[in-house]
């Protein structure tokens, strides 16, 4: 052990810097392909459809191009119309609605399968079962589940004399939405509780012991202990699902179409209708446009909550 | 450790099989419908075990229905796909952002992790109006686009944490064996994040397996759309022949289950990476 020594690392170091920094630009290539792929299916599609909201965009000029500016014209028509704010409105509700209900059982859940017992990992995983199926399965699932005449669940809402008979769900407006906002927290609540169960599996047992010695009650430590501890990863997890849940147009779309009238009428069917079913890409565009606000909104706050749940 | 704790922990279990099985309840009375008769489906009260067990669903209507076919085989062609270019544009870039030089990983990151924000309508517009143009609508190409726009930075943000995990020591050492930056990819760093590649692969099949608003948007034509789009074009059709209903979403379902049963573990850890991990 001399001086002649030099730290690990240092000698064998210096002599590969300078050719490392001249292949940086090759080390590049490997992203390339996927910044260029990003850039043409989701950031141009994403500007050309701003360009489209500042056109005059029918039938004709969806395949020969153009369609006249016509500057702010769409998005007056658009923010001038009652269905426009009602869309935003029952979305912003359907959301809230199902995110509140996925929360509270997806919580329940998480607590749950948090204790110790033989079998949890398993049913944890097959619970994710719900998460996993296609929305167009589970949507077709939950259509049949909740006929009016013979539905499963009408049967054991009437057995239980909840109901007097025949209840038909998708076709009354606030049943309706209470059907669909069902459906979605019951693909959504195995997600959180995959989320939170991580979050609980930081707590350390130590803490429940002591509260346990102090007197608390399960009910207690649960408002004491775990939901102060959980508080960043609820944030996450809470925007993480409003966000993906408001983006959400399949359960909807296949349950009700939107309906009974303007019942479920969400922002995403809102703009798709605009588009694909009478045929006005440009308002359509402003729909989409204006929609994104929402979830990109949230994301920063959700991108925050990700930082400073990876700080604590 | 007591009686009494395990006695607890037997009552745990029984109360964790109870709420699994009511939980899954749905993914169930698919099944049950789809093996029961058109007169049995109707029965009140209904009749939670079919009985007799019918297969006429199956054997008349799925196997019969050529909409049925030829929507299972676009989504397998959709999947396959997707999931081959996701794999090859997405694992190098991964490796890239966790172990090469490359400026502005932060940045890029977080584009990859917005981009996932979008609602898939606001690219299914635009991208109707740009492939109407490029003469890429009602073709397999255009879809399989759509579905990665959504599908790789999904994957890059799924991917990145397993290659970081990989020793940095072992990539140098592969270089001072002589290998370039692109063989060290393929020789060292590949093999060792095979859990990674299979957890993207998975994933990103499975998403286009039951993505639904590109096919919807995009693919006009019956015979270009995937199984998602057949399916709710049959709740039109078949009314309430509830069992035949049941027995097209179990078909769709079943690639998932199947896998989710097999490569159960790949999945979970990546569902949940992708969405919390940065």
């Amino acid at each position: 052990m001399t001086t002649t020594v030099a730290p690990p690392g240092t000698a064998s170091t210096t002599p590969a810097r300078a050719p490392r920094r001249a292949r940086r630009w090759g080390d590049h290539l490997f992203v390339l392909p996927a910044v260029l792929f990003v850039a043409a299916t989701v950031l141009y599609p994403l500007v050309f459809n701003v360009d489209l909201s500042f056109r005059d965009v029918g039938v004709a000029q969806i395949v020969n191009g153009g369609g006249e500016w016509v500057g702010w014209e769409n998005y007056a028509d658009q923010l001038g119309r009652d269905e426009f704010w009602h869309a935003l409105a029952i979305s912003l509700l359907y959301t809230g609605l199902a995110v509140a209900v996925a929360f509270a059982l997806g919580m329940a859940l998480a607590v749950y399968f948090n204790q110790r017992f033989p079998g949890r990992n398993l049913m944890r995983s097959l619970l994710l079962l719900a998460w996993i199926l296609p929305t167009v399965v589970s949507a077709n699932v939950w259509r049949w589940m909740l006929d009016g005449s013979y539905g499963l669940i009408n049967t054991l809402l009437e057995s239980v004399g909840l109901i007097d008979g025949d209840l038909f769900w998708l076709a009354r407006p606030v049943p309706a939405l209470f059907a669909v906002v069902f459906a979605t927290a019951w693909s959504f609540t195995p997600f959180i509780m995959i989320l939170l169960l991580a979050g609980l599996q930081g707590i350390p047992d130590t803490l429940y012991e002591a509260a346990k010695i102090d007197g608390a009650g399960a009910w207690r430590r649960f408002t004491s202990v775990t939901m102060p501890l959980l508080k960043p990863v609820n944030l996450t997890a809470l925007l993480l699902c409003f966000i993906s849940t408001f983006k959400t147009f399949d359960t909807v779309f296949l349950m009700t179409r939107g309906g009974p009238g303007e019942a479920t009428m969400i922002l995403p069917i809102y703009a798709y209708n605009e588009a694909f079913e009478y045929f006005r890409f440009d308002t359509g565009a402003v729909a989409t446009t204006l929609m994104l606000v929402v979830p990109l909104g949230l994301s920063v706050f959700y991108f925050r909550s990700l930082r400073r749940e990876e700080l604590s | 450790m007591t009686a009494t704790a395990a006695r607890r922990r037997r009552w745990l279990s029984a109360g964790g099989v109870l709420i699994t099985v009511a939980y899954l309840l749905p993914v169930y009375w698919m099944l049950a419908t789809s093996l029961k008769r058109s007169s049995d489906i109707f029965s009140t009260p209904p009749d939670l075990f079919p009985s007799p067990i019918a297969l006429t669903s199956y054997t008349e209507t799925v196997v019969n229905h050529a909409g049925i076919g030829r929507g299972l085989l676009n989504s397998t062609v959709i999947g396959v796909g997707t999931t081959i270019v996701t794999l090859a544009v997405a694992v190098p870039a991964a490796y890239a952002l966790a172990r090469l030089r490359v400026r502005f990983v932060a940045l890029l990151m977080l584009l990859f992790l917005v981009v996932q924000m979008v609602p898939a309508v606001n690219l299914a517009l635009p991208m109707f109006v740009i492939f109407s143009r490029a003469e890429l609508v009602n073709s397999f190409a255009g879809l399989i686009l759509a579905n990665c726009s959504l599908a790789i930075p999904l994957a890059i943000t799924i991917l990145r944490p397993y290659f970081l995990s990989v020793p940095g020591e072992v990539i140098e050492a592969a270089k001072i064996d002589g290998c370039t930056t692109w063989s060290a990819f393929l020789r060292v760093a590949l093999p060792v994040s095979t859990p990674g590649l299979i957890t993207v692969a998975v994933i990103s099949f499975l998403g286009a397996w039951g993505e639904f608003v590109f096919g919807l948007a995009l693919a006009s034509d019956e015979s270009m759309q995937p199984i998602t789009v057949v399916l709710a074009g049959l709740t039109n059709s078949f009314g309430t022949r509830w069992n035949d209903l049941m027995a097209v979403s179990v078909v769709v379902a079943l690639p998932i289950i199947v896998v989710f049963v097999f490569l159960q573990r790949y999945i979970v850890g990546g569902l949940t990476a992708g969405a919390t991990k940065s």
